[in-house]
């Protein structure tokens, strides 16, 4: 293909000569906004260049004019932040909870730092406001399994529940189904006795079997009457807030089976002012002793 | 004429492609390697059955390439 | 062989092209358009409405989203660069796609094989769990034959030319197709724990791991979705507009420029991060000075229009590759700007980043798609033109303003998410949860929703309008001013 140089009418510009399917080029010259522009980025590169840590050696690196570094930068920021909570931090970490509480200031960061400590940590599965999910403990009511007084949340929090830490709380409900502790027909007995005790037998069923295993199998935890047992996480009965379902079917499936949850300790992950801080918050939702 | 040599070629390349997913198919340990290696046969079957199928319309007068 | 068909043989041989291929992966790129648009759209709803994913794991958002990305990138991304290369390549060079039919039937047919068991794959849930890479290391190989192959065809019909030069176009083209190679490759490189199961190991792990990735990530983004398509806008804007090349210099300083600076831009992925400082440095000023490479290509696109914007208004499939030169230079300032520490500190993780690549991608990928294959439609099929221009112009309108509130909906979540995460109290403690920043941007979510949904309409009106385009009588072209030789081949 023989090339010609043509003239372009519109622009006045010269084209380069060659024709592609139709297609020609202009020899316009480069725009020199473009090529200023492109030059400052490049001349701009170079300054950022000099001045922060960037170009690789055999060993080790250009650290840069200013001696900056990202772990320098967070380390900082993290330390001044920090620097801000101990401030009130400290205060709350040597103060009993009693005096907290008469302190307003101090409650008022006790709270603060508790309720985002809480939505960030807890939240995902107590829930917003610690309004509880199936499994998941509701901690806006007075229904504790493990106790409600400050004291009593900070150390479910400090150690948590079922878990590694040798200070975890501990407790464990015999499986009566899997293991055969009782036959199909007792521990249907058994739920409908629960169920009574509830206050749930609207139907008059005669409980009286199944009040008898109760009695053999289940008082020593959960009490005469239902009313479960803190010292060793056996949960009220009777209570309107229930963990696992309060259906017969799902009563039934908790004896055979149950479900021992588990709660990780936060010890390691947070610290003791604001552990205090987070007892103090859930306290606050609703249940508190 | 460059037509004819490259089905030749690719249909033979696909046609050992085919038998390679066979084989893994065969000695599948999971479902994706086992689904994988049968679709590749099939692939390499229907694909071949194309390349033979354009191959004799071309011959025919070529009216439906 | 009689006299007039040996006449008629040697006028046409030299001129016929392989279009079988090409609208057969114009046929599939539009369908994975509607594939990944929709399943686009669907994941937005998940994000907006949790339960849309029904308690299914095979769609749950963890799965589903590489099937749209990789529809969005590779199926409809892929096939509509292969298909146009392939177009661009015979006519520009005059040549015959090298390897004869069957080769390149075999690009298409394995192209869409891979697509097709990467879908499946996802479904089932494996992935190496490299964003963009996520296939197995059995689909990797399946695609690099597969691009060993095209890359073979396109090199030979370059080779093959009777023109003296290469259009500008098959460079970048070229570089999309070399450089998609040597990332494919490097980035997979995996051990399998048996010839006989999807399951492998990389070959990286730690920083390194990270590094690779985003080199790979952002230069995927840079030849596959850039490069590639800036060959695409210098054979589609021109011939649309009728209108030589604004600046030849140009194109050959800002395609050098372009090639060699963006290959260095990755670390700016990964700021903040245990990656060296020094690592970072070199990843944001590289992306900072491809500004103006990458604007470049804007230039000669806009520039080359001067003389003809009146076409604007009389063809709408122009407006399209136009529009989408507009977003391409908005994505390409914008990421330089998102790339300075200072600005990436802010945005990094938040919706912004999601919202920079829609811009992008719908903004300039899928527009610059749209306008190329509202022109090769009518080519490729005979046809003497669209069916209705009213449909491309009402596509147009329903799409512009789905991207609009697409981004901005996005912009002002990015933002917003930006800002609560780093915000703290006086005490020293985060003003809000993560919860809190979730649910703020629920009704951003559900605007960028119906901004997905106003783009996944307008491509069904595409599509009807062009089904129409083949279809219907009156689009049908007078048979007279055709050579003979050509009706007779059943070209």
């Amino acid at each position: 293909m023989p090339t010609k140089i043509e003239k372009d009418v519109i622009s006045g510009r010269e084209t380069t000569g060659q024709v592609w399917d139709g297609l020609r080029e202009l020899n316009t010259p480069i725009p020199r906004w473009w090529l200023y522009t492109f030059i400052a980025t490049c001349v701009w590169s170079v300054g950022y260049v000099v001045v922060y840590p960037s170009v690789p050696g055999l060993f080790g690196y250009y650290h840069g004019a200013i001696g900056y570094s990202t772990r320098v930068e967070v380390n900082s920021q993290v330390a001044s932040i920090a620097a801000i909570r101990a401030r009130s931090m400290d205060r709350i970490e040597a103060t009993p909870f009693a005096q907290i509480a008469s302190d307003p200031k101090l409650m008022a960061v006790a709270m603060a730092a508790g309720k985002i400590t809480f939505a960030n940590n807890c939240q995902p599965c107590h829930g917003a406001g610690g309004g509880g999910r199936p499994g998941f403990p509701t901690l806006a009511s007075d229904s504790w399994i493990w106790g409600g007084k400050l004291e009593d949340i900070q150390t479910s929090v400090q150690h948590g529940i079922r878990n590694e830490d040798p200070d975890a709380r501990m407790s464990q409900m015999p499986r009566f189904g899997v293991d055969g502790l009782l036959k199909p027909v007792e521990i249907a007995a058994v739920a409908d006795y629960v169920l009574a005790l509830r206050g749930a037998n609207k139907d008059g069923t005669d409980v009286t079997a199944g009040g008898k295993l109760y009695a053999e199998n289940c008082v020593a935890c959960h009490g005469e009457k239902g009313e479960g047992k803190r010292e060793v996480g056996a949960p009220n009965l009777r209570s309107a807030v229930n963990l696992y379902g309060t259906s017969k079917d799902a009563i039934i499936a908790q004896i055979s089976a149950p479900r021992q949850g588990v709660m990780p300790g936060w010890n390691a992950r947070l610290d003791a002012a604001t552990i205090k801080s987070v007892a103090i918050y859930v306290h606050s939702l609703g249940g508190g002793e | 004429m460059e037509d004819d040599i490259s089905g030749v070629l690719v249909g033979a390349l696909v046609a050992v492609l085919g038998m390679v997913g066979l084989f893994m198919a065969s000695g599948a340990y999971d479902n994706a390697i086992f689904i994988f290696g049968l679709s590749l046969a099939a692939f390499a079957v229907l694909f071949d059955i194309g390349l033979i199928r354009r191959h004799f319309d071309r011959r025919s007068g070529g009216r439906h390439v | 062989m009689s006299d007039a068909a040996a006449i008629s043989e040697t006028l046409r041989a030299p001129l016929t092209y392989n279009e079988d291929v090409v609208r057969k992966f114009v046929v599939a790129g539009m369908f994975w358009a509607l594939v990944a648009f929709l399943v686009g759209v669907y994941i937005a709803a998940e994000l907006a409405w949790p339960e849309a994913n029904l308690g299914l794991s095979y769609v749950n958002f963890g799965r589903l989203r590489p099937v749209h990305t990789s529809a969005a990138i590779f199926a409809f991304g892929g096939s509509v660069l292969i298909g146009t290369s392939f177009y661009v390549v015979q006519r520009t060079c005059r040549a015959r796609l090298f390897g004869g039919e069957a080769l390149a039937d075999f690009v298409f047919w394995g192209y869409q094989f891979f697509i097709v068991m990467v879908a499946l794959s996802y479904l089932m849930g494996y992935t190496q769990g490299l964003e963009y890479a996520e296939p197995e290391w059995h689909l990797d190989l399946w695609l690099t034959l597969i691009w060993v192959i095209y890359a073979v065809i396109f090199i030979g019909t370059l080779l093959k030319r009777e023109e003296p030069h290469i259009y500008v176009a098959n460079w970048f083209y070229l570089a999309f197709i070399l450089t998609v190679a040597v990332l494919h490759l490097v980035n997979n490189a995996a051990v399998p724990i048996s010839m006989y199961s999807a399951k492998s190991y990389a070959a990286y792990g730690g920083v390194q791991s990270a590094l690779i990735q985003w080199w790979y990530g952002h230069n995927a983004v840079g030849f596959l979705l850039t490069a590639g398509f800036l060959g695409m806008m210098y054979y589609f804007i021109p011939k649309q507009a009728d209108r030589p090349i604004y600046s030849y210099r140009l194109s050959v300083v800002h395609f050098w420029s372009f090639v060699f600076m963006y290959i260095w831009a990755g670390p700016h992925h990964l700021h903040y991060t245990s990656l060296p400082d020094w690592t970072q440095t070199l990843g944001m000023v590289f992306s900072l000075m491809l500004w103006m490479p990458s604007w470049g290509g804007m230039i000669n696109g806009l520039m080359t229009l001067s003389g003809a914007w009146d076409k604007l208004r009389t063809d709408p499939a122009l407006r399209f590759s136009v529009t989408a030169v507009g977003f391409y230079g908005m994505a390409t300032f914008e990421g330089p700007v998102l790339s300075i520490r200072d600005v990436n500190a802010l945005a990094h993780y938040t919706d912004w980043i999601v919202g920079h690549v829609h811009s992008g991608t719908l903004g300039w990928n899928a527009f610059m798609s749209f306008g190329a294959i509202y022109y090769l439609v009518p080519v490729l099929w005979k046809r003497s033109g669209l069916y209705s221009a009213r449909l491309v112009a009402w596509h147009y309108w329903i799409s512009t303003l789905g991207i609009v509130l697409y981004i901005s909906s996005l912009w002002v979540a990015g933002i917003m998410q930006g800002l609560m995460w780093r915000a703290y109290d006086a005490f020293g403690f985060l003003q809000y949860s993560f919860v809190e920043s979730v649910s703020a941007v629920h009704p951003y979510y559900v605007i960028r929703w119906l901004g997905g949904m106003m783009f996944f309409v307008g491509a069904l009106i595409m599509v009807y309008n062009l089904v129409m385009t083949v279809r219907s009588p009156s689009t049908r072209r007078a048979v007279t001013g055709y050579p003979v030789g050509a009706i007779a081949a059943g070209e």
